[in-house]
């Protein structure tokens, strides 16, 4: 047992004293970036957790933090080894740890010097001795961390909503149809709860093909997650009376969903990956000829069936959409979902595409879309949903209506033209999010409002 | 509510996916593994295969060879096949697509990939006139034991490969994490590196210790002749001891009353190992401990799935 070694004179001068050091160094940076608890700065582990915070990488402070507490254990143990081959078990433990939170240790460091506009040349010293540029950047007067980057704005996105009236809430779910009443839909996030979505309410009519608008982050893809069940919100979502959550297990097969890159095996043929996906699909008491005949249906439909036995992988872009959308479409879903649908093909194909949308929600199923250019097939469109982002970073319904509404509602002639004005001004756009959320809510209250009365 | 409708379950659902890798292996050049694993046992067969179920020596050297090629071909079938494809099975998933179907499927569909690479192996063996024993250890027939051997060490090996495939997300990591398999194979087979204490009981865990061990046993390892010493007195024939050269003297005695091939099944029988013991209930624990690892991996790539619906957007 090499343990005394702990205490040695070497021991003080390579270990603990950068240790003490850099703590302190710590303790002064915490003051600077206004940490909740300033002790942390002694504490192993739990400091680079806290520094990672501070600076907007939480993911990348834990695990130096981590790598501090194994490397501090290996480090015991290695001292502490009974046997030769322990300590050389520890000691290779060591260098790989060390390797690792160097790695770590640099992308932490390089954050710093972004945050105190300093040189990235810094990041050197910090490999010498990383106590000492955390001294000086703590210590020194003349570095302060720069408010114009707004760390902890981004820190604390989705965190608190902003103070906004909800949009109306209904009463009663409708029987037909869509109905969605969601209160929330958050995550954890190192700790912290962050809200994604909060407050949307809308009935969909069965037959009705919508389109779903909202920003860059504005939280389209997690509010379609939320609706069709597969990531759960604190709401009440149902389908034709269904309850979506509490009977997911059989209401998926209800729902179709289209995603947004081409998921299909590009080495089968077309006809042989539809009839799969409706064998996986459908009812399992529906005679093969039936199901052969759903498969030949939407083949036709979506203009597959000419090169039906040719492989998936030799498709064009537009067809390789037809095919993951027939995948879905086979099994006659009540509720259909689209992302992107259009993504990466031109404007005649597109809008071929939304056609056979139409036709879709002409059955009397509910179609969801979102897309990036609705402009070129907003009259297809039986309604809209614009999300938008509110100050406190979290989607919010910011309209819910026909698209000519949706014109007069936001001032504007075009579907982009709306998005662009709920957009924050950081990201180009008008930053009317609030006032448009607001707004609506208004507005729905007073319809509600109105409905109550006569 | 509307009245519970049934889809079709986990065994329809394995019937499905098999038929479509079936067809994939058509298209998607699957095929190629089985040309690739006959190049690479004719090219091990070709160097080691002339004293392989000869000697001793030969016999341990040509076994792992012959195990290394199982490995291989069986880490290469899959170490892809579900990381590759991982956000296609993300959609069937939520789709309605057990996990435990998918993972069946494969099982089924490497398993027949696995047969056809060991007949493979087996057929290059027998041209370039590998000795392959006549008589078996549990069958009447030693191609037949060996080619239950083979078949396991590859499957197993391919399940291990699957298991890796459906734990990492992308192909870079599944192709980062392979040598590592390989060479842990290499090293902790247990016969070619001096491993003592903690590193020896490792090998338990390896295919390559235990599908070594079992091709040891079908040649009948302990019954063969060993060189190494016969060799290693010749290299030393001309040493002198008080002007005589008492082992060279030795060397024509042995020679001139054929006494040679005596000696070397003698030194052979001074070296034997319980593990290559050519007794039934020996290579059925054997095959046991591979079929078991094969079965484990496959468990463990069913578990690892199931968690696909919390990958990251």
């Amino acid at each position: 047992m090499r343990i005394n070694e702990l205490f040695s004179l070497s021991s003080l001068g390579f270990f603990w004293l950068p240790w003490v050091l850099l703590s302190w160094g710590l303790w002064g940076l915490s003051r600077k970036l206004r940490w909740e608890k300033r002790g942390l700065a002694w504490v192993p582990g739990a400091r680079f957790f806290a520094l990672g915070r501070s600076v907007e990488m939480p993911g990348d402070g834990a695990v130096y933090g981590v790598l501090e507490i194994l490397f501090l254990v290996t480090r015991v143990l290695d001292l502490g080894a009974m046997s030769e081959r322990v300590s050389v078990a520890m000691s290779l433990a060591m260098l790989v740890l060390l390797v690792t939170q160097l790695v770590y240790g640099i992308r932490l460091f390089l954050r710093l010097t972004l945050v105190f506009g300093v040189r990235r040349r810094w990041v050197w010293l910090w490999l010498l001795a990383s106590w000492l540029p955390v001294c000086i950047l703590a210590f020194g007067k003349r570095y302060q961390p720069r408010e114009d980057l707004k760390l902890t704005e981004e820190w604390e996105a989705g965190t608190a909503p902003a103070p906004l009236a909800a949009a109306g809430r209904r009463e009663e779910p409708g029987e037909e149809g869509l109905s969605v009443d969601l209160n929330e839909r958050s995550v954890r996030d190192f700790g912290k709860k962050r809200y994604l979505l909060k407050d949307i309410s809308l009935d969909i009519p069965n037959g009705s093909l919508v389109l779903l608008l909202g920003g860059s982050g504005s939280g389209k893809t997690t509010f379609i997650n939320a609706v069709i069940g597969y990531e759960k919100a604190d709401a009440k979502v149902t389908l034709n009376g269904a309850d979506i959550y509490r009977d997911y297990d059989q209401v998926k097969y209800r729902i179709g969903f289209v995603p947004q890159q081409n998921l299909v095996r590009g080495n089968d043929t077309v006809i042989r990956t539809v009839t799969d996906a409706a064998q996986l699909r459908l009812p399992a008491e529906l005679r093969r000829r039936e199901r052969n005949t759903r498969v030949a249906e939407v083949m036709d439909l979506l203009g597959l069936s000419a090169g039906g036995e040719g492989l998936v992988a030799k498709k064009s872009g537009g067809q390789l959409r037809r095919i993951s959308i027939a995948m879905e479409l086979v099994t006659d879903p009540e509720l259909f979902v689209l992302d992107e649908p259009d993504s990466g093909l031109d404007g005649v194909i597109a809008r071929e595409i939304f056609e056979k949308l139409r036709a879709i929600a002409d059955e009397g199923k509910i179609v969801i879309v979102i897309t990036h250019t609705p402009d070129r097939v907003v009259d297809l469109f039986d309604k809209v949903i614009v999300l938008a982002r509110d100050s406190g970073r979290v989607g919010r319904l910011a309209f819910y209506g026909t698209p000519q509404e949706a014109r007069e509602f936001f001032g504007k002639d075009t579907m982009e033209g709306i998005v662009m004005s709920v957009n924050r001004k950081e990201e180009g756009g008008d930053g009317l999010g609030d006032e448009c959320i607001e707004r609506y809510a208004r507005l729905t209250a007073a319809a509600q409002e109105g409905a109550a009365v006569s | 509510m509307k009245e519970t409708i049934r889809h079709k379950g986990r065994l329809a659902q394995t019937g499905i996916y098999l038929g479509k890798f079936l067809r994939m292996f058509i298209y998607q050049n699957d095929w190629k593994v089985l040309p690739m694993g006959a190049i690479i046992a004719a090219v091990v067969t070709f160097v080691v295969g002339a004293n392989l179920f000869v000697t001793q020596e030969g016999t341990l050297t040509g076994s792992f060879a012959l195990v290394c090629v199982c490995i291989w071909n069986g880490v290469f079938n899959s170490i892809q096949v579900v990381c590759r494809e991982r956000d296609i099975v993300k959609r069937e998933h939520r789709a309605g697509l057990h996990m435990s179907s998918y993972i069946a499927a494969h099982m089924i569909y490497q398993l027949l990939l696995c047969l056809a690479q060991t007949a493979i192996t087996l057929l290059i063996c027998r041209l370039t006139g590998v000795h392959i024993p006549e008589r078996g250890v549990i069958t009447p027939w030693g191609i037949v034991d060996l080619g239950i051997t083979l078949l396991l060490v590859t499957y197993a090996s391919d399940m291990l490969a699957l298991m890796v495939s459906c734990m990492v997300r992308t192909t870079t990591a599944a192709m980062t994490v392979m040598p590592f398999l390989l060479i842990f194979q290499l090293v902790f087979s247990g016969s070619f590196f001096s491993l003592e204490g903690f590193a020896a009981k490792l090998t338990n865990l390896t295919i390559s210790h235990w599908g070594l061990d079992g091709v040891c046993a079908i040649g009948r390892y302990n019954e063969q002749p060993m060189v190494m010493l016969w060799n290693t007195i010749f290299k030393f024939k001309d040493v002198e001891v008080l002007g005589k050269k008492p082992l060279l003297d030795l060397i024509v005695m042995a020679e001139n009353n054929g006494y040679r091939d005596q000696f070397l099944l003698w030194s052979g029988a001074q070296n034997q190992n319980a593990a290559y013991a050519a007794t039934a209930e020996n290579l059925l624990r054997h095959w046991g401990v591979l079929a078991l690892m094969a079965a484990v991996f496959a468990v463990v790539a069913v578990t690892a799935l199931k968690f696909i619906d919390r990958d990251k957007r």
